[in-house]
């Protein structure tokens, strides 16, 4: 996208197009919806719809992978689509300017709330503190007003990493598998889950534009997470399969000769990932772990990381010895 | 009196809190205080050392890499494995090229708006069409009623650049930076397999198995990034450095007391075992070492002729009297080697997750400019002479010049991995059984200061593994003598004639690029303790 592109004070409807087919594609719509997301698009630019992205536990891993967005530009998304009201890495204000500013849009509702990082509850939710409030108290308060609950990453939705820690880390619902029911007192509204780690830039942006165009979350499973993208398995869909079928193991990474085998024996969780890293990738496509020569540590699932360590090890029953 | 309290500081990787007290118009005393803690060396107590690398790596997303690596150092250190040299170079490729955007968008994205007036844009005169397109983004912006996330913001002092075309330049560089990131990050994925977050260093070197295609996608794109750094981000910063902030330069504003370590990095040839990394890395692009400044801070000249000496690490110890954590009976100051992280997040006297870290009882200023002095980069000897002083615009100077010295170097090792490509398969993997007992530690020069991990195996599991991280050297408390750390000595003296607007405090700590989340290792213990009068 060339800067005078970028520069435009308005998307327009040319970018919309763009945006609906990564949607389409992305969440696997029908084409025909194409016409309604560009309409819904065109509706919503106007009046861009705040957004909050807070960020407890975290890493700011998920920031920089929704930055990494190219088609629609992540610039284009911050500029023209959303009203990015508070997000502590990319704002202009500090301190006293930036508390405010993620006040008012709290009181004024009907915002998107984005939660990167996972939320200690151990000793009152002191180990994470934003501007002398515990974090815990930070999402409970933005999560009142809000429109629709985005949990970015594996920390937001499940705990992720620091659920193994001494901090009782958990998601927004759910502590590993389990529901956790600590806010339960903010009211009924659509909670979407987007794990692995960190968060895809894609599955992300579509599922914005989605929640803006249908005014309701994708479908979803019993985790929350989007069908259209943890809806299948990593293993029954690897390119590896074949490998893995013929009992082609890695075993030692040293050895050339066994390199694009099936890296089950290496700790593989494939066979417990519902994902779609096998198709989609990374970075505008470019590879994924397990194309790379890395097994999946199933980064997707509930069970990463406390059930899914040690991660290069082969301890899961999957029938292979 | 007038206590100012910036909380969240943001544009940064994670939580940070600031406190300073102004007296007349000028900085006296300040806290530095990092706010959250996951405890990830607990969690990696009794588990397998081949997590270390992945674990550590989500410390932060930032500069996910170099944990990565110096994890893995650590344990190859244990292992006692030697890289092969693919595995060196992929390993470099990754960490170099991320090096390079990591330091232009901090300059664009998370510093730039300190320094620039960005409404200054509407008075653009010019007709360049890129630029009037920015105008008419940010007017239209400005016309709708919603400037976010530009605004609010601390309002222009006597140092802002308000000059309409060079803001709506640098503007449009900022977009410009992000869309380069992106590429950059699908640049380095080829070798990491996704990013931010490389799951492919391992034990043992790299896992990735790159093709030559993919070898030959990430050369042009290398060139995509090196052309970034020639034409725009190393001019903008000579420019508005040596420019209009180089009043800022002169009066050493962000100086801090004038200690500086570098580690070494990017190893050029042979084996990288730590073995050579004590010796001062000689093979090493960037050398590490030590820089103890006599005289007062900010009066520095001559550093051509300053006394460079190596990195002793048996030298490292951290204290923890200001911080939420435990020691055992009768220590004050640990090696990381026989560190202990326990909380206490009740304790009296401590404001901070961060530890603090010394260097021979010292504290140390880590990152761009201890690198640019170990090193004593031509540009900065230069930039010396005419004037500049240590501090704010000297660390921006510094990253700078890093990031050409990289993007020049980077192609040499694609190429080199292209023709062991050509020849067969990759191999960057040497690995070896976790020994039953073992210690070890590996060190590498993040993109924000001097890194290491430090570990110990028993019984095949992690014993006890500790980190100290660039941002606890740079933003960790005061010590068990009261001496205080990097970032609460680089705001003293500082100027800030509206306490309503104390935009120097962000400019100064925002300056080192602080990367919370690997170095805190809590909560607002001072609360209650201090008077907040005016909470800004
Ligand atoms: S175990 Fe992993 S590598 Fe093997 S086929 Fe299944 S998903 Fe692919
Ligand atoms: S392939 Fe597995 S480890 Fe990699 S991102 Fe997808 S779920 Fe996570």
């Amino acid at each position: 996208m060339d800067l005078a592109t970028l520069a435009r004070p308005q998307l327009n409807r040319r970018d919309f197009v763009k945006i609906a087919s990564l949607t389409v594609a992305a969440m696997g719509l029908s084409q025909a919806l194409n016409p309604r997301i560009v309409e819904a698009l065109e509706q919503v630019a106007p009046a861009k719809p705040p957004v909050i992205w807070l960020e407890g536990q975290g890493c700011t891993g998920c920031t920089e992978s929704f930055l990494n967005n190219l088609e629609p530009s992540a610039v284009s998304i911050l500029l023209d689509t959303i009203s990015l009201r508070y997000h502590e890495t990319a704002m202009a204000a500090s301190g006293h300017q930036a508390d405010k500013a993620l006040t008012d849009t709290i009181k004024a509702g009907g915002y998107v709330l984005v939660i990167e990082g996972a939320i200690p509850l151990a000793q009152n939710g002191k180990f994470c503190t934003i501007a002398g409030k515990t974090f815990v108290d930070i999402v409970r308060e933005s999560a009142k007003n809000a429109a629709v609950i985005i949990n970015v990453g594996a920390c937001s939705s499940f705990g992720g990493i620091p659920r193994s820690g001494p901090t009782d880390a958990v998601g927004y619902l759910f502590r590993g598998k389990e529901l956790h029911h600590v806010f339960d007192d903010v009211g009924n509204k659509p909670v979407i889950n987007l794990p692995t780690c960190p968060v895809h830039n894609e599955r992300l942006v579509a599922t914005i534009v989605y929640y803006l165009t249908f005014g309701k979350a994708p479908e979803m499973d019993n985790y929350h997470r989007p069908l259209a993208f943890y809806g299948k398995l990593q293993h029954d869909n690897c390119a590896r399969r074949g490998q893995f079928e013929a009992r082609r193991f890695v075993t030692d990474f040293k050895d050339p000769a066994q390199q694009g085998r099936c890296l089950i024996l290496k700790g593989c969780k494939g066979p417990i990932a519902f994902q779609d890293c096998w198709e989609r990738q990374w970075n505008q496509r470019s590879n994924y772990c397990i194309q790379a020569g890395v097994p999946c540590v199933a980064c997707s699932q509930p069970e990463f990381y406390q059930e899914t360590s040690p991660l290069y090890a082969h301890d899961y029953d999957f029938g292979v010895k | 009196m007038t206590r100012v309290v910036v909380d969240p500081l943001t544009r940064i990787e994670g939580h940070l809190r600031i406190e300073v007290e102004v007296n007349n118009g000028v900085i006296t005393d300040a806290w530095s205080a990092g706010t959250m803690a996951r405890g990830i060396e607990i969690l990696l107590k009794n588990r397998d050392p081949w997590d270390a690398p992945y674990v550590t790596s989500r410390l932060c997303g930032v500069c996910e890499g170099v944990h990565a690596i110096a994890s893995a150092q650590a344990l190859e250190d244990a292992f006692d494995i030697e890289l092969t040299e693919a595995g060196r170079l992929m390993r470099n490729v990754f960490c170099a090229g991320y090096y390079v955007h990591d330091h232009y968008v901090h300059f664009y994205v998370l510093s730039a708006l300190d320094y620039l007036d960005i409404m200054a844009i509407a008075n653009y005169k010019g007709s360049d069409p890129g630029l009037l397109g920015i105008k008419d983004k940010i007017v239209g912006l400005v016309v709708k009623g919603d400037t976010s996330p530009f605004t609010p913001r601390y309002e222009p002092d006597a140092f802002t650049v308000n000059d309409p075309e060079t803001v709506t330049t640098l503007v449009s560089h900022y977009i410009k930076a992000i869309e380069m990131k992106a590429k950059s990050q699908k640049m380095l994925n080829f070798i990491t397999g996704i990013q931010p977050h490389p799951n492919t260093v391992m034990v043992g070197g790299c896992v990735a198995t790159p093709s030559r295609e993919q070898l030959l996608a990430l050369r042009d794109l290398w060139l995509e990034q090196k052309e970034f750094v020639d034409n725009v981000y190393l001019p903008d910063v000579l420019a508005v450095g040596t420019g209009p902030l180089f009043p800022l330069a002169k009066l050493a504003i962000g100086a801090t007391d004038g200690n500086y370590l570098a580690y070494p990095m990017l190893p050029q040839d042979g084996a990288a075992k730590t073995e050579d990394i004590s010796f001062g890395g000689s093979n090493h692009l960037f050398k590490g070492g030590v820089v103890n400044a006599s005289g007062a801070r900010g009066t520095l000249s001559d550093i051509a002729g300053i006394n460079v000496a190596p990195v002793d690490y048996s030298k490292i110890t951290e204290s923890v009297t200001s911080s939420w954590y435990n020691y055992p009976q009768g220590s004050t100051a640990l090696h990381p080697s026989v560190g202990v992280t326990e909380f206490n997040l009740n304790k009296t006297g401590a404001y901070s997750y961060f530890k603090s870290p010394r260097y021979s009882s010292k504290p140390m200023e880590v990152g761009p400019l201890a690198r640019g002095l170990v090193n004593k980069f031509p540009a900065l000897v230069d930039f010396f002479k005419a004037g500049g002083r240590e501090g704010v615009v000297a660390r921006h100077l510094c990253r700078a010049l890093i990031t050409k010295s990289i993007v020049d170097q980077g192609i040499a090792w694609i190429d080199r991995l292209i023709e062991l490509r050509t020849a067969g398969p990759l191999v960057g993997m040497n690995e070896k059984a976790v020994p039953r007992n073992a210690k070890g530690f590996g060190v590498w020069d993040a993109p924000r200061g001097a890194l290491g991990h430090w570990v110990e195996i028993e019984n095949h599991r992690i014993k006890n593994y500790q980190m100290v991280v660039p941002s606890t050297w740079n933003a960790g408390p005061r010590d068990e003598n009261g001496v205080k750390g990097p970032y609460e000595q680089s705001l003293i003296g500082a100027p800030v004639p509206d306490t309503e607007n104390p935009i120097n405090v962000v400019r100064i700590i925002r300056s080192f690029d602080p990367c919370i989340a690997c170095g805190v290792h809590v909560i607002d213990g001072r609360t209650g303790k201090v008077k907040v009068i005016n909470l800004q």
